[in-house]
C-alpha cells in the first residue's frame, strides 16, 4: 500500500519531467529555425557568400535543412532516441564529442562556484543575522547590495586589468596553460578569477535571503521560550533557527543550480574559458542547430530536474507536510 | 514564607516611532515563596512587559529605565545577558500565551524538554535525561509519555502543547514561574484544566507563580494574591479574597462589573467606558480618571499614592484619602457583599466643590488630552447612553429578565431552518473530516440563537453554510423558506439573500480591508447592490450607521489599523447593519477583545436586537456571555449538535455530558467558590452511530442513543 503510493508519487514526477522535456525540445527546435540567420555560415564559413543558388540548395539538402520543420523535428527525435544528435556544423564533429571535451571545464567552474557561493552565503547570512542591525551587519548589507549591482562582465574586465595585466600574478584567460594540461596548480590559478566573479555575483542574493529568514525565525515565539529555558544565543541560532530554515535553503539551492551554472556562461565568454558557455554562445550566433539543440536540452533538463528536486525536498523535509501521509493512512490524529 | 522576588519602582519603556511608550511605570511588589500572584488588567496595561522585564526578555527597543529587581536578595537589575542565562530556567522560567507558536515545530517534544534540562546540567547521562523528561511529562499530565517522546508539536492539541511548554518551564525546578496569559488561547474546558494543573504543580513543587491574565474570572481559581494593573501601574494589590470581596479601586470595580457572570438578571452588562489610555504620553494625574465615574478633581492633577487598606491590601485611588467623599462600592451580585460604609460626606468643603465641579471639568480636561483620550470619553458617552435607556424603562427591564422565552408561542415563525447539515472537508484524496455532522436546528425570527462549543467543533462551519460561503455536502438550509443549498433558488433570490443576511467575523483586524476608509467599508454593500441609501448620500448613511454603533463621525475618514479592536468591531457591525439585515451571523465577534470592551459590544448587540428585532446567530466559546445574551443555545461537540435548549433551561438543567463539562468550566470571579468548584470532564464513550436528538422537555433537545 505504502510502496504503491510512493511508486505513484515518483511516477507522476517522472511523467511531468518527460512532458516538460518534450515541450521544451519542440519550442527550442522551432524557435531556432524561425530565427533569422543563415545556418550555412556555421558550416561553410566565408565560403557561403560565394555560393551559387544551386550550391546553396545542394548544401541545404545535404544538411537536411530543406524539409519542413516538423519533418526535421521528427527526424531529430528519431535519431535522438538512437543516441545520435547529429554533427556540429562548425566543428564538423559529433556534437556529443564537442560537448564532452568542454563540459568538464564548465562543471568544474560551476560546481566549485556553486559550493563556494552557498557555503559562503550561509556563513555571511548567519554572521549578518547574528550582528543584526549593528555595524558589521549594516556594512555587509551595503557592500553586498553594491557588489550585486556591478555587472559581471565589467567586474571581470577590471579584475583582469588588475590581476593579470598590472600585477601579472594571475592568467587572464583559458583553463590551463598550453602544455600544462595535467598541472593542478596551474588549473587552480586559471580558475581563481572566473570563480571570484561567479561567487561575487551570486553570493549576496543568497546571503541576504539567509539573513532575513533567520531574522524571521529569531522573532518567532519559540525563541522566547528557548531563551527563558536559559539557552544562549549560539544554541538558539544553530539548534533552533538554523534548523528551521535549512529545508527552504536546500530547496532554494536546488532551484538555483542552473542559475549559478548559467551564470558561468558570461564569465566563460569574458575569460575565453573553454566551457560549454562559450560553445552555447557560438552555436546560437552561428545557427549551429544540432549543437544549440543539445545544449538547450541539457540546460533545460537541468532546470526541470532541479525544480523537481527542490519540490521534493520541500515536501519531504517538513514534518508537517509529511504528516498528511500519516493522516491518509490511519485517519487518526492524536489529541 | 520568605520574600523571593522583590520589585521596586520598576519602570520600563519602549522606543517606538511614535515616541517613548512607558509600558511599566514605577511598579513595586514582592512575591513570597510558593504563592501565586495574579496580575490582571486590560491589554496594553503593561502586564507582559513587566514579566519580560523581570526575565530580561524584552525586545531590543525596550529597556528598564529605573528601579531594581531583587531575587533571593540578589539584585539582578544590572545582570548582563551572560549572567541572565544562568538564572533563566533555573531561577525563573516562563509559559507563554500561544502554545501553537511557542514550541519549535521541527523538533520533537521530548527533545525540546530534554534541551531545557541539559542547559543547566550538560553532563547528565542520556538515560537519566530521558527518565527526567518522562517524569516531567507525567507531572504535567501528558499520558503515554514514552510514546509521545518523539512526537512533533503538530501532533498535539493546544492544551497538550501548553502542557509541554509547562514541562519545559518546570524542567530545572525554577523558583518562580511566569505564566503570561497561559489559557487565553485555549478552550474553556481546557482553560480550567490548565489552571488546575498550574495550581497543582505549584503546590507539589512549591513554585512561586506570577499569573498574568486579562480575565478576573479566570484568575480567581488559582491566585493567592491579585495585582490589578492599569496604564503601566499597579492600582490595587491584595489577597484574592480582598480583591474580589472588598475591591477599592474603581478600575477593579469596573473589571468585576463587566464580567457577565456578575450581571445575571440585568438587562445590560455594566462596562468600563472608553478604552485604556495610550502610554506614549501618559496623563499627569491618574490615567484612569477619564474612564472613572467616581473621578475627583484631584485625579486629573496628581497621581494617587498607594493607600493602605489592610496589611496586605493596597490601592492607588484618591477615594481612599481621608478627605475624599465616601463612595459606596458597587454591589456585585453573587459575590459576598462588601462591608458597608456610612455614606457621609466628611471631607473638607473645597473637596466637595471639586466633586461637584467634576462633571464640567471632565470635558475640559479631556479636551486638552491627546486625541485618543478624547475619543475615549466620547465613546464613554455613547455607551453610557445605552444603560440609561433601560433604566428609564423599568417594564422593559423586567421583560428582559423573563424575556428569555419571549419568542415562544407568541412568535413561532422560523427564519432559518437547518436540516441534517453535514459538511466535509477533504484533507487529501481519501481522508475526509466531517466538520459538521448531521446538524439540525431552527432559528426563530427575532431571537438570539447561540452556538457554543470548543474550537474545531464545527460552529464556524455551520455559520458559513448558513451564509452560503460553504456548500454543504448533505442537508438543506432554509432561509425564509428558500433553500439556500439549491443553486436555482439561490439565483432567483440572490438579492434578498445577500441583503438580508449579514455576517460579522471574529477578527476585525483581518476581516476589514486595511486600505479602505471606514466610510467606504460601511457603505460598500450599498454601493455593490446599487441601493440608494436611506439617508440620501453614502456619507450621511455612513455617519448615521457610525453613530448608531456608538462611534464618533471623526472616524469616517480613518483606516481600520488606526482604530482599536473594539472600535474596529463596531465598524464591522455598522457595515453589517447598513444593509438593514434580518439575520446577523456573528462568528465569535468578541473573542479577540478585552473583557471591558467585550461587555460594550455585547451591550450593543442587545440594544440592536431590542430596538430592531434582528435575528442573531451568535457563535462563541464564552459560555458566560452566551448565557447573558442568548435566548436559545445549541451546544456543539466534534461536529455534532449535542444539546439545544432555551438558555435558562440549558444552564439550570444540562443533560448531555459535554454540556455539563462546559458549564462546570465557566470561571466565576469569587476565589472561595472557585477553589472548591469541581471540574467535570467529558469523555466520549458512546457509539456515535445510533444517536438521535430527543426532546426531553419542551423545546429541550439532547443527543442520545436510541434507547
Amino acid at each position: 500500500m505504502r510502496k504503491q503510493k510512493k511508486f505513484i508519487y515518483y511516477g507522476k514526477k517522472l511523467l511531468i519531467f518527460l512532458a516538460s522535456v518534450f515541450v521544451l525540445s519542440v519550442v527550442v527546435f522551432y524557435l531556432a529555425r524561425w530565427a533569422p540567420g543563415d545556418p550555412l555560415v556555421s558550416y561553410y564559413g566565408d565560403r557561403t557568400e560565394k555560393m551559387s543558388p544551386q550550391e546553396r540548395e545542394w548544401a541545404l539538402e545535404k544538411l537536411g535543412l530543406n524539409d519542413p520543420i516538423s519533418v526535421q523535428y521528427v527526424r531529430w527525435v528519431e535519431n535522438a532516441f538512437h543516441g545520435e544528435f547529429g554533427i556540429s556544423f562548425k566543428y564538423k564533429q559529433d556534437v556529443l564529442k564537442v560537448i564532452g571535451g568542454r563540459i568538464g571545464n564548465t562543471l568544474l567552474l560551476g560546481g566549485v562556484g556553486f559550493v563556494l557561493t552557498f557555503g559562503l552565503a550561509l556563513l555571511v547570512g548567519i554572521f549578518c543575522a547574528w550582528h543584526e542591525e549593528r555595524w558589521p551587519d549594516k556594512t555587509l548589507c551595503k557592500v553586498g547590495t553594491l557588489t550585486s549591482c556591478i555587472p559581471e562582465f565589467w567586474l571581470s574586465l577590471v579584475l583582469i586589468l588588475v590581476f593579470a595585466v598590472s600585477l601579472r600574478i594571475l592568467p587572464s584567460s583559458g583553463a590551463y596553460t598550453t602544455g600544462k594540461e595535467k598541472d593542478v596548480a596551474d588549473r587552480i590559478r586559471h580558475l581563481i578569477l572566473p570563480l571570484t566573479i561567479v561567487v561575487i555575483n551570486h553570493l549576496w542574493y543568497y546571503a541576504y535571503m539567509i539573513r532575513n529568514k533567520l531574522l524571521e525565525e529569531v522573532r518567532a515565539d519559540y525563541v522566547l521560550l528557548a531563551k527563558s529555558k536559559g539557552l544562549n544565543k549560539r544554541q538558539i541560532m544553530f539548534r533552533h533557527c538554523l534548523r528551521n530554515i535549512i529545508p527552504s535553503y536546500l530547496s532554494i539551492m536546488a532551484i538555483s543550480v542552473p542559475h549559478v551554472l548559467g551564470g558561468t556562461y558570461i564569465v566563460e565568454t569574458v575569460f575565453s574559458y573553454p566551457g560549454i558557455g562559450t560553445l552555447a554562445y557560438e552555436s546560437a550566433r552561428y545557427k549551429d542547430y544540432n549543437l544549440l539543440m543539445i545544449l538547450c536540452m541539457l540546460s533545460g533538463i537541468l532546470v526541470i530536474f532541479c525544480n523537481i528536486i527542490s519540490q521534493t525536498i520541500n515536501e519531504q523535509i517538513d514534518p508537517r507536510i509529511r504528516a498528511n501521509e500519516v493522516v491518509e493512512t490511519s485517519e487518526v490524529t492524536l489529541i | 514564607m520568605g520574600t523571593l522576588l522583590e520589585v521596586k519602582n520598576l519602570s520600563v519603556s519602549f522606543e517606538t516611532s511614535g515616541g517613548e511608550v512607558q509600558a511599566v511605570r514605577d511598579v513595586s511588589f514582592s512575591l513570597n515563596e510558593g504563592e501565586v500572584l495574579a496580575i490582571v488588567g486590560e491589554s496594553g496595561c503593561g502586564k507582559s512587559a513587566l514579566c519580560k522585564a523581570i526575565m530580561k526578555l524584552l525586545p531590543q527597543n525596550a529597556g528598564i529605565r529605573q528601579g531594581n529587581i531583587r531575587i533571593n536578595d540578589v539584585d539582578i537589575t544590572g545582570y548582563r545577558e551572560r549572567d541572565m542565562r544562568k538564572v533563566r530556567g533555573k531561577l525563573f522560567s516562563m509559559v507563554f500565551q500561544d502554545p501553537m507558536t511557542s514550541l519549535n515545530p521541527t523538533i520533537p517534544i521530548g527533545k525540546q524538554i530534554a534541551e531545557a534540562i541539559l542547559v543547566h546540567e550538560p553532563w547528565m547521562p542520556k538515560e537519566q535525561v530521558r527518565k527526567r523528561v518522562v517524569e516531567l511529562m507525567k507531572l504535567v499530565g501528558i499520558e503515554h509519555p514514552e510514546e509521545r517522546y518523539l512526537m512533533y508539536p503538530y501532533h498535539f492539541s493546544g492544551g497538550m502543547r501548553q502542557r509541554c511548554v509547562m514541562a519545559i518551564a518546570l524542567a530545572s525546578n525554577p523558583k518562580i514561574l511566569f505564566a503570561d496569559e497561559p489559557t487565553t488561547a485555549l478552550d474553556v474546558t481546557i482553560q480550567a484544566q490548565i489552571l488546575d494543573l498550574l495550581r497543582e504543580v505549584q503546590r507539589k513543587l512549591n513554585t512561586a507563580t506570577i499569573l498574568v491574565s486579562h480575565d478576573l474570572g479566570v484568575v480567581a481559581r488559582a491566585a493567592d494574591r491579585v495585582a490589578v494593573m492599569y496604564a503601566g501601574k499597579i492600582v490595587e494589590i491584595g489577597t484574592a479574597e480582598e480583591i474580589y470581596h472588598d475591591p477599592r479601586h474603581p478600575y477593579t470595580w469596573g473589571l468585576l462589573r463587566s464580567l457577565p457572570s456578575l450581571s445575571k438578571g440585568r438587562n445590560y452588562l455594566q462596562t468600563i467606558p472608553g478604552m485604556p489610555s495610550t502610554l506614549v504620553d501618559p496623563p499627569k494625574g491618574d490615567a484612569f480618571a477619564c474612564r472613572n465615574e467616581y473621578a475627583l478633581g484631584i485625579d486629573y492633577e496628581e497621581m494617587p499614592p498607594m493607600f493602605r487598606v489592610s496589611e496586605t491590601h493596597y490601592a492607588a485611588t484618591w477615594l481612599l484619602d481621608k478627605r475624599a467623599p465616601k463612595v459606596e462600592a458597587p454591589v456585585f451580585a453573587g459575590v459576598n457583599e462588601p462591608k458597608r460604609k456610612d455614606v457621609t460626606f466628611t471631607g473638607a468643603d473645597d473637596w466637595k466643590k471639586k466633586v461637584s465641579a467634576n462633571a464640567g471639568r471632565n470635558e475640559k480636561v479631556s479636551c486638552e488630552m491627546a486625541e485618543t483620550v478624547k475619543s475615549c470619553s466620547m465613546m464613554s458617552e455613547a455607551s453610557a447612553e445605552v444603560p440609561e435607556k433601560s433604566a428609564d424603562l423599568p417594564e422593559k427591564y423586567k421583560k428582559g429578565i423573563d424575556g428569555k422565552n419571549r419568542n415562544q408561542g407568541c412568535n413561532p415563525e422560523i427564519l432559518v431552518d437547518v436540516r441534517h447539515l453535514t459538511h466535509q472537508f477533504r484533507l487529501s484524496k481519501k481522508a475526509v473530516i466531517r466538520a459538521v455532522d448531521d446538524v439540525s436546528f431552527q432559528i426563530r425570527r427575532g431571537e438570539i440563537f447561540g452556538l457554543v462549543g470548543e474550537s474545531g467543533s464545527g460552529k464556524s462551519t455551520v455559520a458559513r453554510c448558513v451564509m452560503n460561503i460553504y456548500q454543504p455536502s448533505v442537508g438543506r438550509i432554509f432561509y425564509q423558506g428558500i433553500d439556500v443549498c439549491e443553486k436555482k433558488q439561490v439565483r432567483e433570490n440572490r438579492k434578498l439573500l445577500q441583503i438580508s443576511r449579514q455576517m460579522i467575523f471574529q477578527d476585525s483586524a483581518s476581516s476589514l480591508n486595511q486600505r479602505m476608509k471606514v466610510r467606504e467599508i460601511i457603505t460598500e454593500p450599498l454601493a455593490i447592490h446599487r441601493i440608494t441609501p436611506p439617508r440620501k448620500t453614502l456619507r450621511e448613511e455612513a455617519k448615521f450607521q457610525m453613530k448608531y454603533v456608538g462611534l464618533d463621525d471623526s472616524y469616517l475618514d480613518r483606516y481600520p489599523p488606526e482604530l482599536s479592536g473594539g472600535q474596529r468591531q463596531r465598524v464591522a457591525i455598522a457595515r453589517a447593519l447598513s444593509m438593514e439585515p434580518e439575520l446577523l451571523v456573528a462568528d465569535e465577534p468578541i473573542a479577540s477583545l478585552d473583557v471591558s470592551i467585550q461587555a460594550q459590544i455585547i451591550n450593543l448587540f442587545r440594544h440592536l436586537q431590542e430596538e430592531h428585532g434582528f435575528t442573531f446567530l451568535f457563535i462563541a466559546h464564552d459560555l458566560a456571555m452566551v448565557e447573558y445574551l442568548c435566548d436559545r443555545v445549541g451546544v456543539m461537540y466534534r461536529g455534532k449538535l449535542v444539546e439545544v435548549a432555551p438558555t435558562k433551561e440549558l444552564f439550570s438543567n444540562p443533560q448531555h455530558g459535554y454540556t455539563k463539562a462546559l458549564l462546570s468550566a465557566i470561571p466565576y470571579p469569587d476565589p472561595v467558590r472557585e477553589k472548591t468548584r469541581r471540574l467535570e470532564v467529558y469523555e466520549e464513550t458512546a457509539n456515535r452511530s445510533g444517536q438521535a436528538m430527543k426532546e426531553i422537555s419542551e423545546d429541550h433537545f439532547v443527543l442520545c442513543t436510541a434507547d
